[in-house]
């Protein structure tokens, strides 16, 4: 099972390695996917292109805007009190990918490119309303995080194409989650909350098939500020209705729809400045 | 020490060269297979359990996930090296007292990822180091001690 590993050392050379590879070449980022993958042998690449020596890592604010490198490590995220302030439900939402060990390698365009339907950092940043900067051989482009998630495992991204960045807006957020067990576990649903402005309510979730989405019935029947008890319960409500759950090794249909019921009343209370 | 092609993986301190380890292997098997440091453990391979936890440039890594030609020239430190590290001693001193051990098999990535997050966060909390221990799993359960442990940590302070 081996494969030629190459880093290089701008994006130019990695669309060229990746485009020489066609078809079997596969991108390592953090690794923490890509290697359980390889060592389950459904992906059998040829050639894998380390993106490690990159210009990409790193973070900034633009404003009330906060700009991710594709490389950056989510411990670097998670460490940073700035995100922990402007941006709490990312920054919960970061503390429940894995372990520490996990986050200091694990990076937010590996979480992003993989798409995995029970992703903890999708559901919040498409609460959000997160961008994602693509770069290929003809230049960049952006575009929503809703609209590059296709489906489970599935982006807009066309080959050689990479994530560059991602571009979040700040907002009062909130992400709960629920999970067997707190580390090293993958969460059966995850409820985001974005409140970006006055009687603005966004809200998203995760481990639905065939990817996590925002829940727009309940979205629209917050209409005050703060929603008032029976205004959240309805939009509670809504929200176990609306998304698609499914039944799995992880949770029932009916488990997570109760659940993303409780999870969605919960961060509303949150968000009007009660406990989460 | 280097190899031909100039890499090589420094581990607790020595240049081993590695231009003829295969590019999919990983950290784990290097160490244990070729430079025979056979502390860290194999556990789960799949990045559940913590076993296999080394610190790479001083921070936790799961090195069962960690291609070894992906490692670069950042140090690695295993449990091997970490009485070189005064951080590292201390922790070995309060699993020691506790009895923070039954079979052992879990005990030196408990060890190693408690030395990194206590040289990452010199200033946490016990509950805060215990939190951040959650990727560490303990196949006999002998949480008890290992929560001691940390705890007799905390209180002779940072
Ligand atoms: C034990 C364990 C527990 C986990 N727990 C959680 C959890 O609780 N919540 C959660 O959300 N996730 C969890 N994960 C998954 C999480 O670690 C990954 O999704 C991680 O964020 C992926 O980043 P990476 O850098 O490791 O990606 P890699 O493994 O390097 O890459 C993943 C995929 O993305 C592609 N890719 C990477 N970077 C780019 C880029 N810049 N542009 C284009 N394609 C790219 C790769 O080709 C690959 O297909 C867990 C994983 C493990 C092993
Ligand atoms: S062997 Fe690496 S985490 Fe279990
Ligand atoms: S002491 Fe046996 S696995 Fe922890």
């Amino acid at each position: 099972m081996g494969f030629e590993l190459v880093a290089p050392r701008s994006p130019e050379e990695a669309f060229r390695l990746l485009e020489e590879g066609a078809g079997a070449a596969s991108v390592l980022a953090g690794g923490t996917d890509l290697l359980f993958d390889l060592d389950r042998v459904t992906t059998a690449p040829r050639r894998v292109v380390s993106l490690r020596h990159l210009p990409w890592r790193g973070h900034a604010w633009q404003g009330d805007t906060l700009v991710v490198g594709s490389t950056e490590p989510l411990y670097e995220l998670e460490r940073d009190g700035s995100v922990a302030a402007r941006l709490p439900g990312l920054h919960t939402a970061i503390r429940a990918v894995g372990s520490r060990a996990l986050r200091h390698r694990a990076t937010l365009g590996g979480n992003l490119a993989r798409a995995a339907p029970a992703s903890d950092l999708l559901p919040i940043l498409l609460a959000l309303d997160a961008t994602v900067e693509i770069a290929g051989p003809a230049g960049t482009r952006r575009m929503e995080l809703d609209r590059f998630l296709l489906a489970s495992r599935t982006t807009a991204l066309r080959p050689p194409e990479l994530i560059r960045s991602v571009t979040v807006p700040a907002a009062p957020s909130v992400y709960l989650w629920q999970r067997v067990r707190p580390a090293n576990d993958i969460s059966q649903v995850g409820v985001a909350i974005a409140h970006p402005g006055p009687a603005v309510y966004r809200i998203a979730v995760g481990g639905i098939v065939p990817r996590p989405r925002r829940l727009p019935g309940a979205e629209a029947g917050l209409l005050s500020d703060p929603p008032p008890g029976p205004e959240r319960v309805r939009a509670a409500e809504e929200a176990a209705r609306e998304a698609p759950f499914p039944s799995d090794r992880r949770a029932t249909e009916e488990h997570r729809r109760r659940v993303v019921r409780a999870l969605v009343e919960r961060g509303l209370v949150h968000l009007a400045g009660g406990a989460a | 020490m280097s190899g031909p092609d100039g890499s090589a993986l420094v581990v607790n301190g020595r240049a081993h060269p590695i231009d003829g380890v295969p590019s999919h292997e990983r950290l784990l098997d290097t160490l244990r297979g070729r430079l025979d440091l056979k502390g860290t453990k194999e556990g789960c391979r799949t990045g559940n359990c913590g076993a296999c936890t080394v610190l790479v440039d001083g921070r936790s890594a799961l090195s069962c996930l960690v291609l070894t030609h992906e490692v670069g020239d950042e140090p690695v430190t295993t449990i091997e090296g970490i009485a070189a590290d005064p951080n590292g001693r201390r922790v070995q001193q309060a699993f020691l007292e506790e009895g923070a051990l039954q079979c052992g098999y879990c005990t030196p990535g408990f060890v190693v990822a408690l030395t990194g997050l206590l040289s990452e966060s010199p200033g946490a909390t016990a509950e805060e180091l215990l939190t951040d221990l959650q990727g560490n799993l303990c196949r006999c359960t002998g949480y008890a001690a290992i929560v001691r442990a940390v705890r007799t940590l905390r209180a002779e302070g940072p």
